[in-house]
Protein backbone atom coordinates (compact mmCIF):
# COMPACT_ATOMS: atom_id res chain seq x y z
CA UNK A 1 0.00 0.00 0.00
CA UNK A 2 1.21 3.49 -0.57
CA UNK A 3 1.77 5.71 2.29
CA UNK A 4 -1.17 8.23 3.23
CA UNK A 5 0.57 11.21 4.47
CA UNK A 6 4.66 11.34 3.61
CA UNK A 7 4.63 15.11 3.56
CA UNK A 8 2.38 17.53 5.30
CA UNK A 9 1.83 19.49 1.45
CA UNK A 10 0.47 16.39 0.16
CA UNK A 11 -1.50 15.32 2.99
CA UNK A 12 -3.39 18.40 2.41
CA UNK A 13 -3.65 18.00 -1.28
CA UNK A 14 -5.02 14.53 -0.38
CA UNK A 15 -7.41 15.60 2.12
CA UNK A 16 -8.90 18.81 -0.15
CA UNK A 17 -9.08 15.59 -2.75
CA UNK A 18 -11.21 13.41 -0.34
CA UNK A 19 -13.18 16.38 0.31
CA UNK A 20 -14.23 17.14 -2.76
CA UNK A 21 -15.07 13.58 -3.55
CA UNK A 22 -17.01 13.16 -0.56
CA UNK A 23 -18.69 16.09 -0.90
CA UNK A 24 -20.03 15.08 -4.32
CA UNK A 25 -20.95 11.90 -3.45
CA UNK A 26 -22.89 12.73 -0.72
CA UNK A 27 -24.66 15.50 -2.58
CA UNK A 28 -25.50 13.06 -5.23
CA UNK A 29 -26.88 10.69 -2.87
CA UNK A 30 -29.21 13.03 -0.61
CA UNK A 31 -30.27 15.45 -3.75
CA UNK A 32 -30.44 12.75 -6.55
CA UNK A 33 -30.81 9.23 -5.36
CA UNK A 34 -28.49 8.93 -7.95
CA UNK A 35 -26.01 5.86 -6.26
CA UNK A 36 -29.05 3.61 -5.32
CA UNK A 37 -26.90 0.78 -7.57
CA UNK A 38 -24.22 1.35 -5.98
CA UNK A 39 -25.91 1.03 -2.61
CA UNK A 40 -27.72 -1.98 -3.89
CA UNK A 41 -24.38 -3.47 -5.19
CA UNK A 42 -22.75 -2.50 -1.61
CA UNK A 43 -25.31 -4.10 0.56
CA UNK A 44 -25.58 -7.46 -1.16
CA UNK A 45 -21.65 -7.90 -0.71
CA UNK A 46 -22.30 -7.22 3.03
CA UNK A 47 -24.66 -10.16 3.33
CA UNK A 48 -22.12 -12.65 4.90
CA UNK A 49 -20.98 -9.85 7.21
CA UNK A 50 -24.45 -9.21 7.90
CA UNK A 51 -25.69 -12.80 8.38
CA UNK A 52 -22.56 -13.39 10.23
CA UNK A 53 -23.16 -10.75 13.09
CA UNK A 54 -27.30 -12.18 13.46
CA UNK A 55 -25.06 -15.38 14.48
CA UNK A 56 -24.91 -14.59 18.49
CA UNK A 57 -28.16 -13.37 18.77
CA UNK A 58 -29.76 -16.23 17.31
CA UNK A 59 -27.23 -18.88 19.08
CA UNK A 60 -28.72 -16.61 22.18
CA UNK A 61 -32.62 -17.56 20.64
CA UNK A 62 -32.02 -20.64 20.54
CA UNK A 63 -30.45 -21.41 23.62
CA UNK A 64 -32.73 -19.57 25.85
CA UNK A 65 -35.54 -22.03 23.69
CA UNK A 66 -33.90 -24.60 24.35
CA UNK A 67 -33.45 -24.13 28.48
CA UNK A 68 -37.30 -23.45 28.45
CA UNK A 69 -38.96 -26.07 29.97
CA UNK A 70 -41.73 -28.36 28.65
CA UNK A 71 -44.03 -26.96 30.87
CA UNK A 72 -43.59 -23.47 29.94
CA UNK A 73 -43.98 -24.43 26.33
CA UNK A 74 -47.10 -26.05 26.62
CA UNK A 75 -48.75 -23.22 28.16
CA UNK A 76 -47.32 -20.53 25.55
CA UNK A 77 -49.13 -22.71 23.24
CA UNK A 78 -52.24 -23.28 25.17
CA UNK A 79 -52.44 -19.52 25.09
CA UNK A 80 -51.53 -19.57 21.31
CA UNK A 81 -54.02 -21.85 20.44
CA UNK A 82 -56.93 -19.49 23.06
CA UNK A 83 -55.76 -16.61 21.24
CA UNK A 84 -55.89 -18.39 17.54
CA UNK A 85 -59.92 -18.98 18.60
CA UNK A 86 -60.17 -15.55 19.40
CA UNK A 87 -58.78 -14.58 15.93
CA UNK A 88 -60.72 -16.65 13.89
CA UNK A 89 -64.09 -15.69 15.58
CA UNK A 90 -62.93 -12.02 14.85
CA UNK A 91 -62.13 -12.80 11.69
CA UNK A 92 -66.01 -14.32 11.02
CA UNK A 93 -67.13 -11.00 12.37
CA UNK A 94 -64.96 -9.35 9.73
CA UNK A 95 -65.88 -11.29 7.20
CA UNK A 96 -69.34 -10.14 7.91
CA UNK A 97 -68.29 -6.67 8.21
CA UNK A 98 -66.40 -6.38 5.35
CA UNK A 99 -69.61 -7.72 3.00
CA UNK A 100 -71.89 -5.21 4.28
CA UNK A 101 -69.19 -2.47 3.27
CA UNK A 102 -68.95 -3.92 0.24
CA UNK A 103 -72.63 -4.00 -0.17
CA UNK A 104 -73.47 0.00 1.25
CA UNK A 105 -70.24 0.69 -1.15
CA UNK A 106 -72.25 -0.70 -4.13
CA UNK A 107 -75.34 1.42 -2.86
CA UNK A 108 -73.77 3.89 -3.20
CA UNK A 109 -71.95 4.02 -6.13
CA UNK A 110 -68.15 4.23 -4.33
CA UNK A 111 -65.29 2.49 -5.93
CA UNK A 112 -64.35 -1.12 -3.86
CA UNK A 113 -61.08 -0.33 -1.84
CA UNK A 114 -58.23 -2.93 -3.27
CA UNK A 115 -57.55 -5.95 -1.18
CA UNK A 116 -54.61 -5.69 0.47
CA UNK A 117 -51.85 -8.09 -0.58
CA UNK A 118 -50.00 -8.19 3.06
CA UNK A 119 -46.16 -10.23 2.78
CA UNK A 120 -45.04 -11.10 6.35
CA UNK A 121 -41.35 -10.14 6.96
CA UNK A 122 -39.07 -9.97 9.97
CA UNK A 123 -37.23 -6.94 10.68
CA UNK A 124 -33.47 -8.08 10.79
CA UNK A 125 -31.94 -5.21 12.33
CA UNK A 126 -32.31 -1.38 12.99
CA UNK A 127 -29.83 1.00 12.00
CA UNK A 128 -27.21 1.35 14.37
CA UNK A 129 -27.02 5.53 13.85
CA UNK A 130 -29.36 6.92 16.59
CA UNK A 131 -30.74 9.80 13.96
CA UNK A 132 -31.41 7.54 11.46
CA UNK A 133 -34.73 5.31 11.50
CA UNK A 134 -34.22 2.50 9.07
CA UNK A 135 -35.34 -1.36 9.42
CA UNK A 136 -33.57 -4.19 7.50
CA UNK A 137 -36.80 -6.46 6.90
CA UNK A 138 -35.67 -10.65 5.81
CA UNK A 139 -37.84 -9.72 2.38
CA UNK A 140 -36.44 -8.04 -0.89
CA UNK A 141 -37.10 -7.95 -4.53
CA UNK A 142 -37.42 -11.63 -4.79
CA UNK A 143 -40.28 -11.52 -2.96
CA UNK A 144 -42.00 -8.88 -4.73
CA UNK A 145 -41.29 -6.02 -2.39
CA UNK A 146 -40.74 -2.88 -4.22
CA UNK A 147 -39.82 0.87 -3.18
CA UNK A 148 -42.72 3.08 -1.52
CA UNK A 149 -44.66 -0.09 -0.50
CA UNK A 150 -45.94 0.70 3.11
CA UNK A 151 -44.83 -1.76 5.96
CA UNK A 152 -47.21 -1.89 8.38
CA UNK A 153 -47.52 -3.98 11.84
CA UNK A 154 -50.15 -5.58 14.26
CA UNK A 155 -50.19 -2.22 16.07
CA UNK A 156 -50.36 0.50 13.05
CA UNK A 157 -48.52 1.80 10.35
CA UNK A 158 -44.56 1.31 10.60
CA UNK A 159 -42.89 3.14 7.75
CA UNK A 160 -42.51 2.72 3.84
CA UNK A 161 -39.70 0.75 1.92
CA UNK A 162 -37.37 3.06 0.64
CA UNK A 163 -34.30 0.71 -1.01
CA UNK A 164 -34.34 -2.91 -1.71
CA UNK A 165 -32.27 -5.53 -2.18
CA UNK A 166 -32.60 -9.20 -3.64
CA UNK A 167 -32.88 -10.71 -0.40
CA UNK A 168 -34.18 -7.97 2.01
CA UNK A 169 -34.90 -4.05 1.93
CA UNK A 170 -34.65 -1.31 3.89
CA UNK A 171 -37.58 0.52 5.29
CA UNK A 172 -37.55 3.84 6.31
CA UNK A 173 -40.11 4.36 9.72
CA UNK A 174 -42.41 7.31 10.10
CA UNK A 175 -40.23 8.50 12.71
CA UNK A 176 -37.42 9.76 10.92
CA UNK A 177 -36.36 13.25 9.92
CA UNK A 178 -37.18 13.25 6.49
CA UNK A 179 -40.42 11.37 6.61
CA UNK A 180 -43.54 12.98 5.87
CA UNK A 181 -46.80 11.42 5.60
CA UNK A 182 -50.38 12.03 5.06
CA UNK A 183 -52.72 11.88 8.04
CA UNK A 184 -56.04 12.97 8.99
CA UNK A 185 -57.73 12.92 12.97
CA UNK A 186 -59.75 9.33 13.36
CA UNK A 187 -62.71 11.23 14.74
CA UNK A 188 -62.97 15.36 12.99
CA UNK A 189 -61.40 14.21 10.12
CA UNK A 190 -58.80 17.10 10.48
CA UNK A 191 -56.05 16.52 7.45
CA UNK A 192 -52.25 17.11 8.39
CA UNK A 193 -48.96 16.19 7.49
CA UNK A 194 -47.01 13.85 9.98
CA UNK A 195 -43.51 14.29 10.28
CA UNK A 196 -40.77 12.43 12.04
CA UNK A 197 -38.49 14.75 14.09
CA UNK A 198 -35.85 11.67 15.10
CA UNK A 199 -37.09 9.67 17.67
CA UNK A 200 -38.92 6.46 17.82
CA UNK A 201 -41.45 7.51 20.36
CA UNK A 202 -42.54 10.95 18.75
CA UNK A 203 -43.98 11.94 15.44
CA UNK A 204 -45.08 15.63 15.07
CA UNK A 205 -48.37 17.58 13.33
CA UNK A 206 -47.16 21.06 12.43
CA UNK A 207 -48.68 24.56 11.38
CA UNK A 208 -52.37 23.31 12.09
CA UNK A 209 -54.88 26.41 12.64
CA UNK A 210 -54.99 27.22 16.21
CA UNK A 211 -59.07 26.71 16.19
CA UNK A 212 -58.10 23.02 15.36
CA UNK A 213 -60.41 20.05 16.66
CA UNK A 214 -58.04 17.55 18.30
CA UNK A 215 -57.50 16.56 21.76
CA UNK A 216 -55.15 14.66 23.99
CA UNK A 217 -56.22 10.74 23.27
CA UNK A 218 -57.45 11.46 19.66
CA UNK A 219 -56.33 8.16 16.91
CA UNK A 220 -54.34 9.46 14.16
CA UNK A 221 -54.54 7.47 10.64
CA UNK A 222 -53.28 7.75 7.35
CA UNK A 223 -55.59 9.71 4.77
CA UNK A 224 -54.62 7.92 2.12
CA UNK A 225 -53.88 11.29 0.04
CA UNK A 226 -50.41 11.10 -2.95
CA UNK A 227 -52.01 7.31 -2.95
CA UNK A 228 -48.96 5.52 -1.38
CA UNK A 229 -50.72 4.41 1.36
CA UNK A 230 -54.33 3.14 1.98
CA UNK A 231 -56.56 5.26 3.84
CA UNK A 232 -57.60 4.26 7.51
CA UNK A 233 -54.35 2.30 8.85
CA UNK A 234 -53.83 3.30 12.10
CA UNK A 235 -50.53 6.13 12.81
CA UNK A 236 -50.19 7.48 16.29
CA UNK A 237 -52.60 8.55 18.72
CA UNK A 238 -52.30 12.01 19.82
CA UNK A 239 -50.58 12.91 22.81
CA UNK A 240 -50.08 17.07 23.22
CA UNK A 241 -52.36 20.04 21.76
CA UNK A 242 -49.46 22.77 21.68
CA UNK A 243 -51.34 26.32 21.28
CA UNK A 244 -49.41 28.97 22.11
CA UNK A 245 -50.47 32.52 23.11
CA UNK A 246 -50.57 35.04 20.25
CA UNK A 247 -49.41 32.35 17.51
CA UNK A 248 -51.22 31.43 14.68
CA UNK A 249 -50.54 27.81 14.42
CA UNK A 250 -51.15 24.70 16.89
CA UNK A 251 -48.96 22.07 17.16
CA UNK A 252 -49.62 18.56 18.01
CA UNK A 253 -47.23 15.59 19.44
CA UNK A 254 -48.25 12.10 18.85
CA UNK A 255 -46.88 8.93 19.56
CA UNK A 256 -46.69 5.84 17.20
CA UNK A 257 -49.08 3.32 17.83
CA UNK A 258 -46.62 0.35 16.84
CA UNK A 259 -43.77 -0.05 18.95
CA UNK A 260 -40.89 0.73 16.77
CA UNK A 261 -37.90 0.26 18.87
CA UNK A 262 -39.19 -3.47 19.96
CA UNK A 263 -41.06 -4.33 16.67
CA UNK A 264 -39.75 -7.81 14.80
CA UNK A 265 -42.70 -8.88 12.94
CA UNK A 266 -44.24 -6.32 10.36
CA UNK A 267 -45.87 -6.63 7.11
CA UNK A 268 -45.54 -5.32 3.73
CA UNK A 269 -48.24 -4.31 1.53
CA UNK A 270 -47.51 -5.56 -1.86
CA UNK A 271 -50.83 -4.16 -3.31
CA UNK A 272 -49.84 -1.13 -3.53
CA UNK A 273 -47.35 -0.33 -6.43
CA UNK A 274 -43.48 0.32 -5.69
CA UNK A 275 -42.01 3.47 -7.41
CA UNK B 1 -4.07 -9.10 5.60
CA UNK B 2 -4.39 -6.80 8.42
CA UNK B 3 -6.24 -4.11 6.84
CA UNK B 4 -8.76 -6.65 5.44
CA UNK B 5 -9.40 -7.96 8.97
CA UNK B 6 -9.23 -4.81 10.93
CA UNK B 7 -11.86 -3.51 8.35
CA UNK B 8 -14.09 -6.95 8.18
CA UNK B 9 -13.67 -6.75 12.15
CA UNK B 10 -15.21 -3.06 12.49
CA UNK B 11 -17.72 -3.80 9.83
CA UNK B 12 -19.24 -6.46 12.18
CA UNK B 13 -18.71 -4.70 15.18
CA UNK B 14 -21.11 -2.09 13.44
CA UNK B 15 -23.29 -4.35 11.86
CA UNK B 16 -24.04 -6.40 14.99
CA UNK B 17 -28.03 -6.01 16.08
CA UNK B 18 -27.41 -3.88 18.85
CA UNK B 19 -30.67 -3.38 21.79
CA UNK B 20 -32.04 0.14 20.96
CA UNK B 21 -30.89 1.50 24.38
CA UNK B 22 -27.29 0.84 24.21
CA UNK B 23 -26.90 3.26 21.02
CA UNK B 24 -26.53 6.40 23.01
CA UNK B 25 -23.53 4.59 25.00
CA UNK B 26 -22.12 3.13 21.92
CA UNK B 27 -18.94 3.78 20.13
CA UNK B 28 -18.01 4.88 16.67
CA UNK B 29 -16.27 2.00 15.46
CA UNK B 30 -15.78 3.04 12.15
CA UNK B 31 -13.58 6.16 13.67
CA UNK B 32 -12.05 3.78 15.83
CA UNK B 33 -11.05 1.62 12.75
CA UNK B 34 -9.73 4.99 11.25
CA UNK B 35 -8.34 6.44 14.66
CA UNK B 36 -6.34 2.61 14.71
CA UNK B 37 -4.95 3.44 11.35
CA UNK B 38 -4.15 7.19 11.47
CA UNK B 39 -2.10 6.44 14.49
CA UNK B 40 -0.44 3.08 14.58
CA UNK B 41 -0.17 2.72 10.95
CA UNK B 42 -0.91 5.92 8.94
CA UNK B 43 2.46 4.61 6.68
CA UNK B 44 0.36 1.58 5.16
CA UNK B 45 -2.72 3.07 4.79
CA UNK B 46 -3.84 4.83 1.35
CA UNK B 47 -6.89 7.49 0.72
CA UNK B 48 -8.08 5.88 -1.96
CA UNK B 49 -8.68 2.43 0.55
CA UNK B 50 -9.91 4.60 2.98
CA UNK B 51 -12.79 6.36 0.90
CA UNK B 52 -13.61 2.75 -0.54
CA UNK B 53 -13.57 1.47 2.78
CA UNK B 54 -15.99 3.55 4.23
CA UNK B 55 -18.69 3.15 1.40
CA UNK B 56 -20.29 -0.10 3.64
CA UNK B 57 -19.56 1.96 6.45
CA UNK B 58 -22.31 4.58 5.13
CA UNK B 59 -24.75 1.37 3.83
CA UNK B 60 -24.80 -0.18 7.54
CA UNK B 61 -25.78 3.20 8.99
CA UNK B 62 -27.78 3.92 6.23
CA UNK B 63 -26.11 7.78 5.99
CA UNK B 64 -25.92 9.39 2.89
CA UNK B 65 -23.06 8.06 0.56
CA UNK B 66 -19.81 10.03 0.82
CA UNK B 67 -20.41 10.68 4.85
CA UNK B 68 -17.99 8.24 6.18
CA UNK B 69 -15.79 9.03 3.62
CA UNK B 70 -15.32 12.84 5.09
CA UNK B 71 -15.14 12.27 8.53
CA UNK B 72 -12.87 9.43 7.92
CA UNK B 73 -10.52 11.01 5.68
CA UNK B 74 -10.15 13.85 8.24
CA UNK B 75 -9.77 12.05 11.71
CA UNK B 76 -6.83 10.45 9.17
CA UNK B 77 -5.34 13.42 8.42
CA UNK B 78 -5.91 14.75 12.12
CA UNK B 79 -4.23 12.08 13.91
CA UNK B 80 -1.50 11.52 11.12
CA UNK B 81 -0.06 15.40 11.93
CA UNK B 82 -0.34 14.30 15.92
CA UNK B 83 0.60 10.81 15.59
CA UNK B 84 4.25 11.29 16.12
CA UNK B 85 3.68 13.58 19.32
CA UNK B 86 0.75 11.05 20.99
CA UNK B 87 1.57 7.39 20.02
CA UNK B 88 3.95 6.88 22.73
CA UNK B 89 2.36 8.45 25.64
CA UNK B 90 -0.56 6.52 27.95
CA UNK B 91 -3.89 5.55 27.35
CA UNK B 92 -5.34 8.51 28.94
CA UNK B 93 -3.71 11.03 27.30
CA UNK B 94 -3.99 9.23 23.55
CA UNK B 95 -7.91 8.75 24.96
CA UNK B 96 -7.85 12.79 25.40
CA UNK B 97 -7.08 13.79 22.39
CA UNK B 98 -9.16 11.26 20.20
CA UNK B 99 -12.16 12.44 21.95
CA UNK B 100 -11.25 16.03 20.83
CA UNK B 101 -10.29 14.82 17.26
CA UNK B 102 -13.87 12.82 17.22
CA UNK B 103 -15.48 16.00 18.70
CA UNK B 104 -14.36 17.91 15.72
CA UNK B 105 -15.57 14.89 13.14
CA UNK B 106 -18.40 14.82 15.05
CA UNK B 107 -19.24 18.84 14.24
CA UNK B 108 -18.56 18.47 10.83
CA UNK B 109 -21.35 14.68 11.20
CA UNK B 110 -23.69 17.27 12.35
CA UNK B 111 -23.59 20.19 9.87
CA UNK B 112 -23.57 17.51 7.03
CA UNK B 113 -26.96 15.40 8.57
CA UNK B 114 -28.61 19.20 9.31
CA UNK B 115 -28.17 19.81 5.66
CA UNK B 116 -29.19 16.48 4.18
CA UNK B 117 -32.45 16.84 5.72
CA UNK B 118 -32.13 14.98 9.40
CA UNK B 119 -31.98 16.58 12.52
CA UNK B 120 -29.50 15.08 14.70
CA UNK B 121 -28.93 16.07 18.63
CA UNK B 122 -25.56 17.77 18.96
CA UNK B 123 -24.65 16.15 22.75
CA UNK B 124 -25.68 12.72 21.13
CA UNK B 125 -22.67 13.13 18.74
CA UNK B 126 -20.37 14.37 21.49
CA UNK B 127 -21.24 11.20 23.58
CA UNK B 128 -20.52 8.91 20.75
CA UNK B 129 -17.04 10.59 20.86
CA UNK B 130 -16.71 10.58 24.21
CA UNK B 131 -17.50 6.74 24.06
CA UNK B 132 -15.44 6.05 20.97
CA UNK B 133 -12.36 8.02 23.05
CA UNK B 134 -12.98 5.56 26.32
CA UNK B 135 -13.15 2.38 23.82
CA UNK B 136 -10.29 3.51 22.76
CA UNK B 137 -8.07 1.47 24.73
CA UNK B 138 -9.66 -2.41 24.10
CA UNK B 139 -10.40 -1.69 20.56
CA UNK B 140 -6.58 -1.08 20.29
CA UNK B 141 -5.53 -3.51 22.00
CA UNK B 142 -7.89 -6.07 19.69
CA UNK B 143 -6.75 -4.22 16.47
CA UNK B 144 -3.02 -5.03 17.90
CA UNK B 145 -3.62 -8.26 18.47
CA UNK B 146 -5.16 -8.82 14.86
CA UNK B 147 -1.82 -7.38 13.35
CA UNK B 148 0.54 -9.22 15.50
CA UNK B 149 -1.84 -12.33 14.49
CA UNK B 150 -1.42 -11.84 10.19
CA UNK B 151 2.48 -10.57 10.54
CA UNK B 152 2.97 -13.86 12.81
CA UNK B 153 1.01 -15.88 9.99
CA UNK B 154 2.97 -14.12 7.25
CA UNK B 155 6.55 -14.66 8.95
CA UNK B 156 5.39 -18.93 9.56
CA UNK B 157 4.55 -18.95 5.55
Amino acid sequence: MRPLFSETSVAAVRLIVAVIFSVATIFIDSRFDALTLVRQAIKTGLWPVEQLSFLPGKLVGELIQWSQSQNLIVQRLESIALENQRLKTEQLKLHSLRAENAELRRLLGVKERVNERLLQAQIERLSNDPFIHRATINRGLLAGVMIGQPVISADGLVGQVVVTYPNTADVLMMTDATHHLPVQVTRTRERAIAVGVGRMDRIELRNLPDTVDIVPGDIIETSGLGGRFQPGIPVAEVKEVIRAPGQPFAWVVAEPLAPLARLSLVMVDLSKGGS
Amino acid sequence: MTFGLTWLLTLLLIAFPYPSFLLFVLPHFGYLYVTWWGLMRNYQLSMTLLLVSSLPVDVLYGTALGLHGLLFASIAYALTLLGPSIRQVNWLRQSTVIFVVLMVASAISYWVRTLTGQSPEFYILLLQALFSALFWSPIRWLYDFLAQYTRDSEVQR
